[in-house]
């Protein structure tokens, strides 16, 4: 994960899934504070590809300026 | 087997090095796209199972499976798997050229482009009854079997051995080991719980866990 840039504080427990079978898991990137009230487009502005395959956190408002 | 396939834990293949998001493509060339069609055509002719086609892909030198880009290893696979069931010789694989004709009813099942994403979206389950009741529940403690079989398992290596806890169970699936050799079996399928540190000792990173999908023939109880 450092490798993707993400640090996470020690209190955050890393959980690995390993696909062995065919269930598949879908990652669903936390919610980013300061996101009340924005809509589905607006959220979905913040989840990247490494967010969905758990490799780094979804971006912040700060990190994208809305429309 | 115990092949090139089960990286994990492997040192020293580099940095991760992901491409740009936005400059991903789906596929790095033309071929690649045509081999993934074509592998999956020739799935739907039903001479194989998903499992018997994983085993034809990792059962190769390891040394090529390596050198070999990720299509490659499915090209190789699919050339092995068109000779064994016998769809196509060995002399049509080198030269290119069909020498005998195809039997009805292998036409009969050819994926057609028009069928492609309805019979894609139909998908093909995995889960399968069971008339056994599971021998685990979410809780108990299980260790990996120490077990190192020739034939094709889902039991990668750096599980094998270690103790874990039953995290939940996901109900019967087909068991890979059998179902590679054409035997279709259902068997209870858990997600195991192993802490970071078991795996890894002290160079696990503190405060994980990795968690791993193990059919009941892959455990016994660790009490």
């Amino acid at each position: 994960m450092k490798e993707f840039g993400t640090e996470l504080g020690a209190d955050i427990e890393i959980r690995v899934w390993d696909s062995t079978s065919e269930v598949r898991f879908l990652v669903l990137p936390e919610r980013p504070a300061g996101t009340e009230g924005w809509s589905e487009e607006e959220l979905a502005a913040l989840v990247t590809r490494n967010a969905m395959i758990g490799a780094e956190t979804a971006k912040s408002p700060k990190d994208i300026r809305r429309t | 087997m115990n092949g090139a396939h089960d990286l994990r834990g492997m040192h020293g293949l580099g940095p991760i090095n992901p491409e740009p998001e936005g400059e991903e493509p789906v596929f790095h060339a033309t071929w690649e796209k045509r081999v993934f069609g074509l592998r999956l055509a020739a799935a739907f002719l039903g001479r194989w199972n998903l499992d018997r086609s994983r085993h034809a892909t990792e059962c190769q030198h390891p040394v090529d499976y390596l050198r070999q880009t990720y299509y490659e290893n499915w090209l190789v696979g699919l050339e092995k798997l068109l000779v064994e069931t016998g769809l196509v010789t060995a002399e049509e694989l080198a030269t290119g050229k069909a020498t005998g004709s195809t039997d009805e009813a292998t036409r009969q099942r050819v994926l057609k482009a028009e069928h492609v994403s309805t019979v894609l979206a139909k998908g093909t389950p995995v889960t399968m009854a069971s008339d056994t009741t599971p021998r685990f529940q979410p809780g108990d403690r299980v260790r990996a079997i120490n077990r190192h079989p020739l034939g094709h398992t889902r039991e990668p290596r750096y599980v094998r051995g270690h103790v874990g806890v039953i995290h939940a169970y996901h109900g019967a699936h087909v068991f890979p080991d059998r179902n590679a050799e054409g035997s279709k079996e259902g068997q209870h399928l858990y997600s195991v719980r192993f802490e970071a540190a078991a795996l890894w000792g002290e160079n696990a990173s503190e405060g994980s866990a990795v968690y791993v999908d193990l059919w009941e023939d892959y455990l016994e109880s660790a009490g």
